[in-house]
């Protein structure tokens, strides 16, 4: 606080930032409500979307048990190894949430025909289909999951450094800045009292003389 | 006077007629869904597959034990049948049981592409074919030249060879066909031959029909299907298939009316598994009647390697489906319960 200078000039710049960090901690504060509030609808659409894969993930094992019951443990790993040469294809785009880029997942649906995948349809039984199936679908719902999960996670970290910066605003840049323009002022005020009161004494010794 | 062949199948159908009895009943399949995974195991200890448990139990735990079991008690059952059968029957019999050979090198096949070891590959063989266990183990050790250059001579050499040129999947396809192919064209001079070469014509049937609808649902070409079918179809000839194969969905379950399997597929749902049973159930009744029709034929025998080769699978769905805790009613649906 010392080393600020007492000065009218000093004062003026200091309301100046004053008043434009109230203005900023007003702005954060909006996007951080807004945050939270695009947040809260994505955590519903991601409890659905995240249960949906939970659901496909275990229709897929119970697949997968009755595949192998029926075509043997050798059938179902050598199809799986078969299968797993096949990468799912996606592309990445960006959009903008509040000034938060998210990725936008734009998915090829995992599919296969059974003919392309590897395994003889004479020697298996449709529980084999029913399986891969069932795991094609579980890539295309982790897919979309991953999707809503990075957006999600980018949200609370831009919601958690929306919510420092305001309350840094708040509790600590804005009451500093207010308390050294109120020294300010008082230092002013001082300097005018004594500037008065020098001036009177003047005025005394003038007219004594 | 009873002919020496009559003779010979009085014999082997008595034989089987009595392991039949001792097959499980549709009443023991419901009792055991409601049994844990242990106490099915315990259940199958009083049963005929008490000693391959025991012979295995030390080695294996839970469904991979059941899976074992399984698979040697159903080798040991058709080399049973094997070993009572003689003249034209044991013939007849080797020939069926041959498709366990496919099996066998398809999953030898597989195991070696997937990298599993040769353990694992042992507990899925069913050695009831022509090529014995020790022969099945020593392929399994083999590198996949080994195992073509081994084949070379059978009807199954044409297909292996093209491993590495065209795709797995159709050197699988390829195999059955070529064991579907020797059958259908057996000359059947004989009536028995006659009998069991239409047996067979009418198991290529369900499984075409089962190919077409199951293609069909996954959106495949006519052109793919056909490459999928086997030739020599009992009512589902090439042309039928063709036919059908270029039909939609609900085309074909309504173009089915007047096969001999149309009755008990009369609903055809769009949920593959369930067609599956559907047509294995379709199948077993169609070969009752036919051996009921012939009770001093090669008919009844099939019929019982039929029903035991169900009863095998039933179980297997049954333990996997228990230890994986699938639900009561998923476990039945996937079963084919007569």
């Amino acid at each position: 606080m010392a080393e600020v200078q007492p000065t009218r000039m000093e004062l003026i710049k200091l309301r100046r930032r004053i008043k434009m960090a109230t203005r900023g901690h007003a702005l954060l504060k909006m996007k951080r409500d807004g945050l939270i509030m695009e947040f809260r609808q994505l955590l519903e659409e991601a409890k659905e979307v995240i249960s949906g894969m939970v659901e496909k993930y275990k229709k897929a094992q119970q697949k997968l048990t009755l595949a192998i019951a029926v075509d043997g443990i050798v059938a179902v790993k050598s199809i799986a190894l078969s299968c797993c040469q096949i990468q799912p294809e996606f592309s990445m785009k960006r959009k903008n949430i509040m000034g938060v880029v998210v990725p936008v997942i734009k998915r090829e649906p995992v599919r296969k025909k059974a003919t392309e995948r590897g395994y003889g349809i004479l020697s298996t039984s449709m529980r084999v289909d029913e399986a891969v199936e069932a795991y094609e679908e579980l890539v295309d719902a982790i897919l979309e999951v991953a999707e809503i999960e990075t957006t999600l996670r980018k949200l609370i970290e831009e919601i958690e450094r929306t919510k420092r910066r305001v309350n840094a605003l708040e509790y600590r840049v804005i009451p500093t800045m207010e308390e050294l323009a109120k020294f300010i002022a008082f230092k002013l005020e001082e300097m005018d009292r004594e500037n008065i009161i020098r001036l009177k004494k003047l005025k005394t010794k003038k007219a004594a003389t | 006077m009873i002919s020496r062949t009559k003779a010979a199948y009085a014999y082997i159908v008595a034989r089987t007629k009595v392991m039949k009895s001792r097959l499980l009943k549709g009443e023991d399949f419901r009792k055991l869904l409601n049994m844990s995974f242990d106490e099915i195991v315990r259940f199958l200890e009083e049963t005929e597959y008490r000693k391959e448990i025991d012979e295995i139990g030390y080695r294996y735990s839970g469904p991979r034990l059941l899976d074992y079991a399984l698979a040697s008690n159903l080798a040991k059952t058709y080399r049973k049948i094997l070993q009572v059968s003689f003249g034209d029957a044991k013939i007849l019999i080797r020939e069926y049981l041959k498709r366990w050979d496919v099996w066998n090198i398809i999953n030898i096949i597989r195991g070696k592409n997937a990298g599993v070891q040769p353990e694992l590959m042992e507990e899925t063989i069913v050695p009831a074919g022509e090529f014995s266990e020790e022969y099945l183990k020593s392929l399994m050790v083999k590198e996949m030249d080994e195992i073509v250059k081994e084949m070379e001579g059978t009807p199954y050499y044409e297909a292996l060879s093209k491993i590495g040129s065209v795709p797995m999947n159709v050197v699988e396809d390829e195999m059955y066909k070529a064991y579907y192919r020797k059958i259908v064209e057996m000359p059947a001079r004989e009536f028995e031959t006659k009998l069991f070469v239409n047996f067979i014509k009418m198991e290529i049937d369900i499984r075409n029909i089962k190919t077409i609808l199951r293609l069909k649902i996954d959106g495949a070409s006519t052109e793919e299907i056909l490459e999928r079918i086997i030739p020599g179809g009992y009512e589902l000839t090439e042309d039928e298939a063709r036919k059908l194969a270029a039909m939609s969905f609900d085309e074909i379950s309504k173009s089915l009316e007047g096969y001999w399997f149309w009755k008990e597929v009369e609903n055809v749902t769009e949920e593959l598994s369930e067609i599956e049973v559907n047509f294995d159930k379709a199948w077993i009744s169609a070969i009752a009647r036919r051996a009921s029709n012939y009770p001093l034929s090669v008919l009844p025998v099939l019929q019982y390697m039929v029903l035991k080769k169900v009863e095998v699978d039933n179980l297997r769905i049954l333990g996997w489906g228990k230890y994986y805790g699938l639900p009561n009613d998923e476990i039945e649906r996937q079963m084919v319960i007569i």
